[in-house]
């Protein structure tokens, strides 16, 4: 277990000579780049109540790898992606069973605090929602205020986040703004600026473009490719196309339980399960 | 199970039957073209020569089929499989029509057979007929997705392979004088053209093993054939 998924997160942070900042109690710590980490599935299940939504599912996302997970509407695909960072147990009478970890660290371990999870495992959802009331730097800089990683370098770090998810172009002279007045890909690129302002080594996407247009949608998908450099990225997706275009390996989930997981190119020209080969080829009923 | 892209499928069904159909056209093609060599029937050469504007069409009408389907439904899995493959095999097809064609122009200069061409015109006439049985053969095979029919394609070839070295070596003894040796090459021409067109239907059981497998291999490999035995 790291220090990061167990201690409280409001910490006072300090810069490395190197300039990054991290949290440390009493003098600068060496600090490793930035890095993806892997994220581990064993035997993971999920229930609502009684009904289990996740079946045994093992797999894992691999760091600096985008993987899409597929499947029809209920098949269990939003809640397996909202295991990984902890938001499934907040629904009331929900639980899981199975493994999660991040690297070799167990994110169900006892002892394990759900929002230094949340902090590691960045998620954006199918609706752009930036806090209505915040300007677009206070969006950005939220995450990074929750955390107390706030500082003399909070302007830089918006800019860097902003610049990551290839916003601040449009945005820089208007960081006063309300973040619910930029377009709906503009939005969605700013809840990706805020979730990657907190540097988490995974980012979960959950339908990120299907409220958006094709152009936004292609400018996000080109984003996934930027960012997969830096992090694991996990994307569920109704649009296999998108799935086809952006991930290197897919998993395919039906009723639960995952049917296939493998290379995004075997997935669409060579699917190993004949439900796989029905399903992204539409005859499936 | 409902097929929630019927269209699509229903389109692709149909690619696959103009390509099959117009593979059919291709055996009257070459049967007819054996047939004006034999009976040095120029009336004949020039039908096949005039049909083979009606293959070309079959050929351009799939090809924008094709690249349609590709444009406008993504075709994935098994039917990109399948897209990819009658887009292959409509070019192979309409190669093996042109061969025919060739074949057929050879017809007018051809002239009487000399002495001693009995033995030759017998073992054209063989691997013409193993020829259009190849064709027949893939299309069944690719209808039937049967990967044993299209893999013994390979060996139903070799028979054309033979044939054909032995008829240029028959060809080139076959006289000293100059029509005879103008027949000579020209039988040697319609020999290897029979030998490409069985050539391009073991092709076309590579696609269908593609389909089939989701593997795409050479059932053959040219490059590295035995020398002393390999085609001409």
């Amino acid at each position: 277990m790291t220090p990061g998924l167990k201690e409280p997160m409001a910490r006072p942070t300090t810069t490395t000579p190197g300039g990054r900042m991290r949290e440390s109690k009493m003098k600068p710590v060496p600090v490793p780049e930035h890095r993806a980490r892997s994220v581990k599935l064993e035997h993971l299940s999920a229930f609502y109540g009684d009904h289990p939504a996740v079946r045994g599912v093992t797999l894992e996302f691999r760091p600096n790898d985008v993987t899409a997970i597929i499947g029809p509407s209920g098949c269990g695909k939003s809640t397996l992606v909202r295991c990984v960072n902890r938001m499934h147990e907040e629904i009331p009478g929900s639980r899981v069973e199975g493994t999660v970890t991040l690297d070799d660290e167990d994110i169900y371990a006892p002892g394990a605090d759900p929002v230094a999870v949340r902090a590691a495992v960045g998620m954006v959802f199918q609706k752009a929602n930036p806090f209505p009331t915040m300007s677009v730097f206070d969006n950005v800089a939220a995450g990074l205020r929750l955390t107390g990683r706030k500082g003399r370098d909070l302007g830089a770090r918006v800019e860097s986040a902003l610049r990551s998810a290839g916003l601040w172009d449009e945005v820089k002279d208007g960081l006063g703004r309300a973040g619910s007045a930029l377009s709906g890909g503009q939005q969605q690129r700013l809840c990706i600026a805020r979730a990657i302002a907190v540097e988490p080594e995974v980012i979960l996407m959950d339908e990120p473009c299907s409220a958006l247009d094709p152009q936004a949608t292609l400018r996000i998908e080109e984003l996934i490719g930027d960012l997969k450099g830096r992090y694991t990225i996990a994307i569920v997706t109704h649009n296999m196309q998108q799935a086809a275009r952006v991930a290197d390996s897919t998993a395919f989930m039906l009723n639960g339980e995952l049917v296939e997981f493998a290379p995004t190119d075997k997935i669409f020209t060579n699917p190993g399960d004949k439900r796989t080969e029905d399903y992204v080829t539409g005859r499936f009923g | 199970m409902s097929d929630t892209r019927r269209d699509f499928h229903d389109q692709l069904q149909e690619l696959e039957e103009a390509t099959l159909s117009t593979l059919e056209l291709t055996s009257g093609a070459l049967d007819q073209a054996i047939e004006a060599v034999l009976n040095r029937d120029g009336e004949l050469a020039v039908m096949v020569i005039d049909n083979d504007d009606r293959i070309d069409g079959r050929y351009l009408d799939v090809h924008q089929g094709v690249l349609s389907l590709l444009a406008r439904q993504a075709p994935v899995a098994s039917d990109l499989r399948l897209v990819a493959a009658v887009l292959h095999t409509i070019r192979h097809v309409e190669r093996i029509g042109d061969l025919c064609v060739n074949i057929a122009k050879l017809v007018p200069l051809m002239g009487e057979p000399p002495d001693g061409a009995d033995e030759i015109i017998a073992k054209l006439l063989a691997a013409g007929n193993q020829a259009r049985d190849q064709i027949r053969q893939a299309g069944v095979a690719f209808r039937q997705r049967n990967l044993n029919l299209a893999e013994n394609l390979v060996s139903e070839d070799d028979v054309i392979d033979r044939l054909n070295r032995l008829v240029f070596r028959e060809a080139v003894e076959i006289g000293s004088d100059e029509h005879a040796r103008q027949w000579g090459a020209h039988v040697m021409l319609i020999a290897r053209y029979i030998e490409r067109i069985g050539d391009n239907t073991v092709d076309i059981g590579e696609q269908i093993a593609f389909v089939v497998s989701g593997q795409f291999r050479e059932f053959t490999d040219a490059s590295h054939s035995d020398v002393a035995n390999s085609e001409l």
